[in-house]
């Protein structure tokens, strides 16, 4: 349990109202941040990552919502990739900081340092910055921190490791319970 | 039916670790009636357990005990906890191997009457030569059920797809490339039944086609009743009398509790990693370098191969994860040929990662994200790819030592392992790297990606054979040369490299050194 209760940086009060029942069923949890995710356009503005109920919206703020979804697309970015496959790797991190002290902090700092990073840099919060190329060169700024390793190792494992989407990346997954590709055109190749 | 001998039993041969040397070892000397106890660091796994996923399998049967990896090398800053990627189960690395078995050239055993002296490195001849290998190299292939071979008569694997791009760039530079011989069945063999293209040769073979001391060796060494393995048994340390004679090993067994087993012989085969550091943990007042050590050779001379990926992507798709792993080899840069910049060898061997792990090797480390990497991974169904395996020099500073300070679950140092290219190591790989794009580009790629070395599969040269005592740890037999009753049974034991993977030599040996053993013990030597 975070036994923190002021938060470590602070950001904009978020205008959404915020009800004071936190999400507890991480299911619920994480069927309501995809559900939103699922409505947000490819350039995500608020809402995304968090139920706006959730721990990680009231404690890391409103802002980090959009601010971590872009930091996780601009890692991996893939533009035909719903934003929900990113936000089933963010959000039960977010959640897990609930009960996890350490965590919450790299989460928290993590993302004042981006934003500070950012401003320095371009004068807006990083979510503000408009171009891909202006955030990488935040982003490279940041690349040997924990916050920035840990959150890409967990996409890695998110993105591509996600059986659902392999078949989208021409990957096939495991093989030997369907008598694997003896039969199913190992030896095919058409272009040659 | 597996035997149960007693801590007392001062008879047996004692087997330090269960993979291609140890289970090949165990069974071998089973088999000519020589009673042995396999310790085995790892558990024991079930086929039930070997998964077609890349990262459950890494996480389930990968040796992850805490070591070091330091020195100028990438591979310290990309994989800093680990250098090396072998197993920790019953049948080791046998399986997390892709089945490759390929016998060593000529020169391989002879590098330095065949280069002479090279500056900044260690290199020295084997006390053994190809000739006298040769019938030991049948009895691996026939045992291991090598296709593509006499031994067996076993035909090749099919060509896959990813075989015919390589193959049609390499044919298109005028490179000689053929169908890989795998220890891998391409028909019932052994009790065994023909391989059906799962792709996921190096998570362990989920129905058995691949040859894998886990289920050949092990249990056939185990029905003949002179066999106990002993799994969850990690040894602390090799204790000897005064006479200088090892007499028992010291573990710790499943439940942390210490015990001490007998032994008349003992034969280390912990991998290359494991080996050293056992002789050198194992030090005491009549051996404060270690056992084995009179030439400060233990644990120098690790050698990896000369490694790195080549992965390039192309307009249409290859689908290279249909296939083995590893389903043919770019023979044309296997020689010892100077004039190309280098000594000695590199075979460039057609090899697939899945997508989990292309993600995590196509650019390792810290800085592999962004938009170049995502649209390359987006691009893996059209990805054909090498793996470069040539041979690395032998040089002394790349080493085994035991960390000062810190020690393991075990209370045992932790292993540092050091490692960096020597610079024909650098040359050779630039070749092989100019080549791969050569090829490639004949073919029609959109782009060419080079991958720096990542872990090591093949860990070699820690405890190296050698004609006098001076220059290594142990003889011609892979016995030490300052005591009888101690042998190598790893690749540890190699002197060179080689360009080939290391397997099948490995399993040549053990079988050659179980036919030793068996008549010094006869004699009474040992």
């Amino acid at each position: 349990m975070n036994k923190n209760k002021k938060p470590l940086f602070s950001f904009r009060k978020s205008s959404q109202d915020v009800s004071d029942t936190p999400c507890t069923d991480r299911r619920e949890f994480l069927a309501k941040s995809g559900k939103l995710a699922l409505g947000a356009s490819a350039i995500v503005v608020g809402g995304g990552l968090f139920s706006p109920n959730s721990f990680a919206a009231k404690k890391i703020g409103a802002d980090a919502n959009a601010t971590l979804l872009k930091l996780a697309r601009d890692i991996y970015p893939h533009d035909t990739l719903e934003d929900k496959y990113y936000v089933q790797v963010m959000s039960p991190m977010a959640d897990a900081a609930e009960k996890d002290a350490e965590l919450f902090k790299l989460l928290a700092e993590g993302v004042t340092l981006l934003d500070k990073t950012s401003v320095d840099k371009y004068g807006v919060p990083y979510s503000q910055i408009k171009t891909e190329q202006e955030r990488v060169i935040v982003l490279k700024m940041l690349e040997p921190t924990p916050f920035f390793q840990k959150i890409k190792g967990a996409l890695m494992m998110g993105i591509y490791n996600n059986p659902e989407i392999w078949p989208r990346f021409g990957y096939g997954g495991s093989a030997w319970e369907k008598g694997g590709y003896i039969n199913r055109g190992y030896d095919a190749v058409d272009w040659l | 039916m597996s035997a149960k001998f007693d801590l007392n039993d001062d008879s047996l041969v004692v087997i330090i670790g269960s993979g291609a040397g140890g289970g090949t070892l165990a069974n071998e000397l089973a088999q000519k009636g020589i009673r042995s106890v396999v310790l085995e660091a790892g558990k024991r796994f079930k086929m039930d357990d070997i998964e077609n996923d890349e990262w459950k399998m890494f996480g389930k049967i990968s040796w992850l005990d805490k070591r070091y990896v330091v020195g100028p090398a990438r591979i310290a800053e990309d994989f800093p906890n680990l250098p090396a990627w072998i197993v920790k189960g019953v049948g080791g690395a046998t399986m997390h191997w892709a089945g490759v078995a390929m016998r060593f050239q000529e020169h391989e055993f002879k590098m330095k009457t065949t280069n002479g002296t090279v500056p900044g490195a260690n290199v020295l001849d084997w006390p053994v030569s190809l000739e006298e290998m040769e019938p030991y190299y049948v009895k691996a292939e026939k045992k291991m059920g090598v296709c593509g071979t006499e031994a067996t008569g076993m035909p090749y694997h099919g060509k896959s797809s990813h075989y015919k791009v390589v193959a049609e760039g390499a044919k298109r530079i005028g490179a000689r490339c053929e169908q890989a011989k795998l220890a891998i069945n391409t028909e019932v063999r052994d009790g065994r039944p023909p391989c059906q293209v799962n792709g996921f040769c190096m998570q362990g073979c989920r129905i058995g086609a691949k040859w894998s001391t886990m289920y050949t060796e092990i249990p056939k060494a185990e029905a003949t009743g002179n066999v106990e393995v002993r799994p969850q048994s990690m040894v602390l340390r090799i204790e000897h009398d005064k006479t200088g004679k090892v007499t028992g090993v010291l573990y710790a067994d499943k439940d942390g509790n210490q015990q001490l087993q007998k032994a008349r012989v003992v034969a280390v085969a912990g991998n290359s990693i494991e080996s050293p550091r056992m002789l050198l943990n194992s030090e005491s007042s009549m051996f404060p370098d270690g056992l084995a050590n009179s030439s400060g050779q233990v644990g120098q001379n690790y050698m990896t191969h000369t490694t790195g990926g080549v992965y390039a992507e192309f307009e249409k798709p290859v689908h290279m994860y249909k296939s083995t792993v590893v389903p043919g080899i770019v023979h044309e840069w296997k020689g010892n040929d100077p004039t190309r910049g280098h000594l000695a060898g590199y075979e460039l061997e057609i090899l697939h990662l899945g997508l989990p792990f292309m993600s995590a090797f196509l650019n390792p480390g810290k800085g592999g994200w962004g938009r170049e990497l995502a649209d390359s991974l987006a691009n893996y169904g059209n990805m054909a790819g090498f793996w470069i395996c040539g041979e690395d020099m032998a040089v002394e500073s790349n080493n085994i030592t035991l960390h000062a300070t810190e020690k393991d679950q075990y209370g045992l140092p932790v292993p540092v392992v050091y490692k960096t290219d020597h610079i024909n190591d650098t040359r050779m790989r630039n070749h092989a790297y100019d080549r791969s794009k050569e090829l490639f580009d004949a073919v029609g790629a959109l782009k060419v990606n080079n991958l720096p070395p990542y872990p090591a599969s093949h860990n070699m040269g820690t405890n190296r054979m050698s004609e006098h005592a001076r220059d290594g740890v142990v003889n011609r037999w892979g016995q030490a040369h300052d005591i009888k009753n101690l042998f190598v049974s790893d690749g540890s034991q190699f002197t060179s490299s080689g360009t080939e993977n290391p397997t099948l030599t490995i399993v040549a040996l053990a079988i050659r050194q179980a036919d030793y053993i068996a008549d010094q013990m006869k004699r009474k030597e040992i």
